[in-house]
């Protein structure tokens, strides 16, 4: 696993094509936090999630703009995510590609956990990495 | 007015939506139902986020007070911005678009109302803004220019009806940069915008903020072009303008706001291209570094017009599948449901998917913007929905056929070659048959396999499961309540994400099934989306 890493890591700069270092750096104030729901709300059916983020910016996937990104939500994610790879794409790992900065999300009744990620120009994290706590709600 | 009604000082926001009228003359249903849902979704939570209040709403728009007008106006950012993404997959004529004014004024508040000077000056800007503008008072200009990093340009000072002083109107413009091309024409200043940009949506927080910027823009060029005759010596025929080269070709995908790719026609040639067969236009000069940023904005990017003599294209292999009649959709997943049965007519789809070496074909004629990686044989990847309508739309230009995207239902009709199984060998996956995470095989993390590399399905398609998610034409639905039966390709108005089909290589074996569905912003470029083209016979 380890050298599969290794050789992940050394592919990346020739993706990034001319990148100078694989990873985007992020200041080290950026703070992303889901706005709503907050830690341990109870609610009832669809909902809003409001995504903040300070001292970065938003923007769209693809500009390269320094200290912007775009968000992924990632929903009942337990594993850790590959910071040299771009952020996976399926029901888990909602994308925010366009720039929003909300979703109208609709989970199955239950215990959930949401949390977000910031993702460069290329859907890879930053580095370091921004991410936001991870919550926990309920869905009644 | 009752003695116990009190005097205070306020923000005042007025907006009301431009065209009111004509559009619910167009469809006074359809129109009423989006405003509602609107004001639902949108303005009621966005005016409470920034500790406002909504005071009255018209049919076609509102008025609202707020503490702070720092707030007001960053709440009527939101709003625009967010209007702006709404309103991108829209036709121009359904467009809502609101003109928002903002005042600080002393007014009397009643308990469903309020009334006062403030509140007639609010009004009187939010009458003179232009449609997905905000214009604010001189008050609140005062109030917020050291606060909110944004362009403000004054547009002087105003009479307004009815009130003794003229009062100064300032236009909100999303940042300084923007101020200094709209009132100097000239340089941009790409750091300002960065900043801008990152300041107001720490701030803000707002979705389409740089699309938003990206219409103003647009919009203030224009405006600086007609109105400041010293701006630039435009070329007296708009050649296909030098795009904005350099910067944009390495890493900016498609912008939404750019009317590219015309989604809903692909196959029409542009007129030019019939006619002119002679050489482009001189126009792009290839290394012309353009000092004048101002006109290399202005102009969509066109397509391209062909020269008649293309050299032959590396064209896909099609391959013809009979028409007929499928269940469409399983039970596996809310969004697969309900399963229903559609009629598809007969078509040709991609044996494969459509390789790196096909799509360059399309990079040389200049008509894709996407200049993809990977080996020749390699699926393309990285492939927005946009990128991906340029290229059928530039096939179809040079091969005179009717390429085009599959709708979803001819992609599962194909996809699933006549089996209602979960893959199209069976209901387990094995080793071999797909290219997807966990699934067996020689299946590598970092790139999808070569095209051909997987065995045929029944219809004789390859590599249908995994490798690239594969664009389709559909705008996303969460669900197949309402979906045509006819095999058509299901749009509608709220069309931000289309469909993708057969999964990916990185996903695992839940997502390669026939019946599975993903979707993804359309104009944004993710590493393992590709195509597979069809054509109608």
């Amino acid at each position: 696993m380890l050298t599969r890493r290794i050789v992940l890591s050394s592919l990346l700069p020739l993706v990034a094509a001319g990148a100078v270092a694989a990873k985007t750096p992020a200041p080290k104030e950026a703070y992303l936090y889901i706005i709503w729901p907050t830690d341990g709300t109870v609610v009832k059916g669809a909902f809003w999630c409001r995504f903040g983020l300070r001292n970065m910016g938003v923007t769209h996937a693809g500009d390269a703009t320094p200290n912007t990104g775009h968000h992924h939500l990632l929903i009942d994610v337990d594993e850790p995510l590959d910071p040299n790879e771009p952020i996976p794409s399926d029901k888990k790992h909602m994308h925010f590609g366009a720039g929003q900065t909300e979703v109208r999300l609709e989970l199955p009744p239950g215990a959930h956990t949401l949390q977000l990620v910031l993702g460069d120009a290329e859907h890879i994290p930053f580095d370091p990495p921004v991410v936001s706590r991870k919550i926990r709600i309920v869905v009644t | 007015m009752s003695e116990e009604s009190t005097r205070r000082l306020a923000a005042i926001m007025m907006a009301d939506i431009s065209g009111y009228s004509r559009l619910m003359g167009a469809d006074e249903r359809g129109t009423h139902l989006r405003v509602q849902r609107l004001f639902r979704e949108l303005i009621d939570p966005t005016i409470a986020e920034h500790r406002g209040r909504l005071v009255k709403t018209r049919g076609d728009g509102f008025l609202s007070m707020f503490d702070s007008p720092v707030e007001a106006v960053r709440c009527a950012i939101v709003i625009q911005q967010s209007m702006v993404g709404q309103n991108l997959e829209l036709p121009h004529d359904q467009r809502i678009r609101f003109r928002i004014g903002v005042n600080l004024g002393d007014v009397i508040v009643e308990p469903d109302d309020i009334y006062g000077e403030g509140v007639n000056v609010a009004a009187r800007l939010e009458q003179l803004a232009e449609p997905g503008n905000i214009y604010i008072s001189g008050g609140v200009y005062e109030q917020i220019r050291y606060k909110l990093v944004c362009g403000y340009q004054s547009l002087g000072d105003r009479r307004v009806k009815n009130i003794v002083d003229p009062v100064p109107i300032y236009r909100v413009l999303p940042d300084p940069a923007a101020l200094a091309r709209a009132t100097r024409g000239n340089r941009m200043r790409l750091g300002l915008i960065g900043l801008g940009t990152i300041i107001i949506v720490g701030i803000g927080g707002g979705g389409g903020w740089y699309m938003w910027k990206r219409t103003t823009e647009q919009h203030l060029q224009a405006v600086a072009a007609a109105t400041q005759a010293p701006v630039q010596p435009v070329p007296p025929l708009p050649a296909p303008a030098p795009l904005p080269a350099p910067e944009s070709r390495a890493v900016a995908p498609p912008t939404p706001t750019r009317p590219v790719a015309d989604p809903q026609a692909p196959a029409i040639p542009p007129p030019a291209a019939s006619t002119a067969s002679a050489p482009p236009p001189p126009a792009p000069p290839a290394t012309a570094p353009a000092p004048q940023m101002q006109i290399a904005v202005v102009p969509p990017q066109l397509p391209i017009a062909q020269p008649e003599a293309t050299p032959a294209v590396a064209e896909p292999e099609m391959i013809p599948v009979a028409g007929g009649t499928f269940r469409m959709g399983s039970n596996e997943d809310p969004s697969e449901q309900p399963i229903h049965s559609v009629a598809v007519a007969a078509f040709l789809i991609g044996k494969y998917p459509v390789t790196v070496r096909q799509w360059r074909d399309c990079v040389k004629a200049k008509a894709c913007d996407y200049v993809p990686n990977g080996g020749d044989d390699a699926p393309v990847n990285n492939v927005s929905w946009t990128d991906a309508h340029q290229y059928v739309g530039w096939l179809s230009r040079t091969t005179k056929q009717r390429y085009r995207l599959p709708s979803e239902a001819e992609w599962e009709y194909a996809a699933r070659g006549g089996t209602d199984t979960r893959y199209w060998w069976g209901n387990a996956m094995k080793p071999g048959l797909a290219d997807c995470k966990g699934c067996g095989g020689l299946h590598d993390a970092v790139e999808p396999a070569k095209v051909g590399t997987l065995p045929a399905n029944p219809f004789g398609l390859h590599d249908i499961g995994g490798g690239v998610a594969e664009w389709v034409e559909d705008c996303w639905h969460k669900d197949y309540r309402g979906a045509p039966a006819d095999g058509s390709a299901w749009l509608g108005t709220d069309c931000r994400a289309r469909v993708l089909r057969g999964g990916s290589w990185r996903n695992d074996a839940s997502y390669v099934r026939s019946a599975s569905r993903d979707y993804y912003d359309a104009s944004v470029r993710y590493p393992t989306h590709g195509i597979r083209v069809v054509r109608s016979p």
